[in-house]
């Protein structure tokens, strides 16, 4: 089966989803700095008391508000996040997420239960694994970061 | 002593039982056969290394881009982008602001050569983990920039 037919049949649970970072609209940017470096994530999810998202706050945010600003790392995230966001259910086709990439340009994807409370992440990142792992034959075997050709000719 | 030819077995080409691959798939077929530059990598935008950080995150603030390729004489020496923010310049801003962009930027970036399959670029992005993938040709000459959204496109377009 091709790409296209599983990328309408697959759902966002076949994603490789990431572990959210979630805080809440009364932290500060500086507290979502520090969880963003320590998870190694380029975004923080703004929850309520029942996990459920209002707001996500990423990189090119953070960019945004310290070139206009400096001093907004002690600023509240409620004042710097984006209160519409992308989100899917995990029971969704995958094909979603690629819509969001594609079409609206998003990064990240807040993956949500059928409560609507935040599971996980994904986006292009989970996205890119996922074709990889389809063509893996075709992707795991690619030389990168190696000179383009040999530096001595083969043989004795 | 004998003449050469006759002491010669018959040439056995050992390729000529090669079959040319087939592939189930159209995207499969271009992820193989066309190369990276089959994907958009231009537009890009790079800085010099000697760049004022606080110049370049207001290069990236204007642009609406999210990394910057830092090349010396055409030549790809390293990326910023927003990770390099997050990491290196958020909470450092005042002491960071005026040295110069080579101080926090990513040195020796991985990257895909132009005559590399277009698979390559997914390779990096998967496997090696980076959003952006800069292409450079046999001389390390700097060609462009691969992200995700161009590779989703590229997909897309060969997904019939």
């Amino acid at each position: 089966m091709g790409l296209k037919e599983n990328l309408e049949r697959d759902t966002v649970e076949k994603l490789e989803l990431r572990a959210a970072i979630t805080l809440t609209a009364e932290q500060s940017i500086r507290d979502a700095i520090e969880a963003m470096r320590r998870g190694g994530l380029g975004c923080a999810i703004i929850v309520d008391d029942q996990r459920h998202p209002t707001g996500i706050f990423t990189e090119a945010m953070l960019r945004n508000a310290i070139f206009h600003s400096p001093e907004c790392v002690d600023d509240q995230l409620s004042e710097h996040t984006a209160e519409t966001f992308p989100w899917v259910v995990t029971s969704d086709p995958v094909e979603t997420v690629l819509d969001a990439m594609e079409i609206k340009n998003h990064r990240f994807v807040v993956v949500v239960d059928e409560s609507g409370a935040v599971v996980g992440l994904t986006g292009q990142k989970g996205l890119m694994e996922y074709v990889a792992d389809h063509f893996s034959e075709e992707v795991m075997v690619q030389r990168v970061g190696a000179e383009a050709y040999p530096n001595h000719r083969e043989g004795a | 002593m004998t003449r050469p030819e006759n002491n010669q077995t018959e040439f056995q080409d050992p390729l000529e039982n090669y079959d040319s691959p087939t592939y189930d798939d159209s995207i499969e077929q271009a992820l193989v056969e066309e190369p990276v530059t089959s994907i958009q990598s231009r537009p890009y935008a790079s800085v010099s290394p000697d760049i004022r950080v606080a110049d370049a995150i207001k290069r990236l603030v204007e642009d609406e881009i999210a990394c910057l390729l830092v090349e010396d004489e055409g030549r790809l020496v390293g990326v910023f982008s927003d990770r390099d923010i997050l990491d290196k310049v958020a909470l450092e801003f005042d002491d960071m602001k005026d040295r110069p962009v080579k101080d926090v930027m990513s040195p020796d970036p991985v990257y895909v050569f132009d005559t590399d399959s277009s698979a390559a670029a997914l390779t990096v992005m998967a496997v090696s983990g980076y959003r952006h993938v800069p292409v450079v040709d046999l001389d390390q000459k700097l060609i462009g920039i691969i992200s995700p959204q161009r590779v989703t496109r590229f997909l897309r377009e060969h997904a019939g």
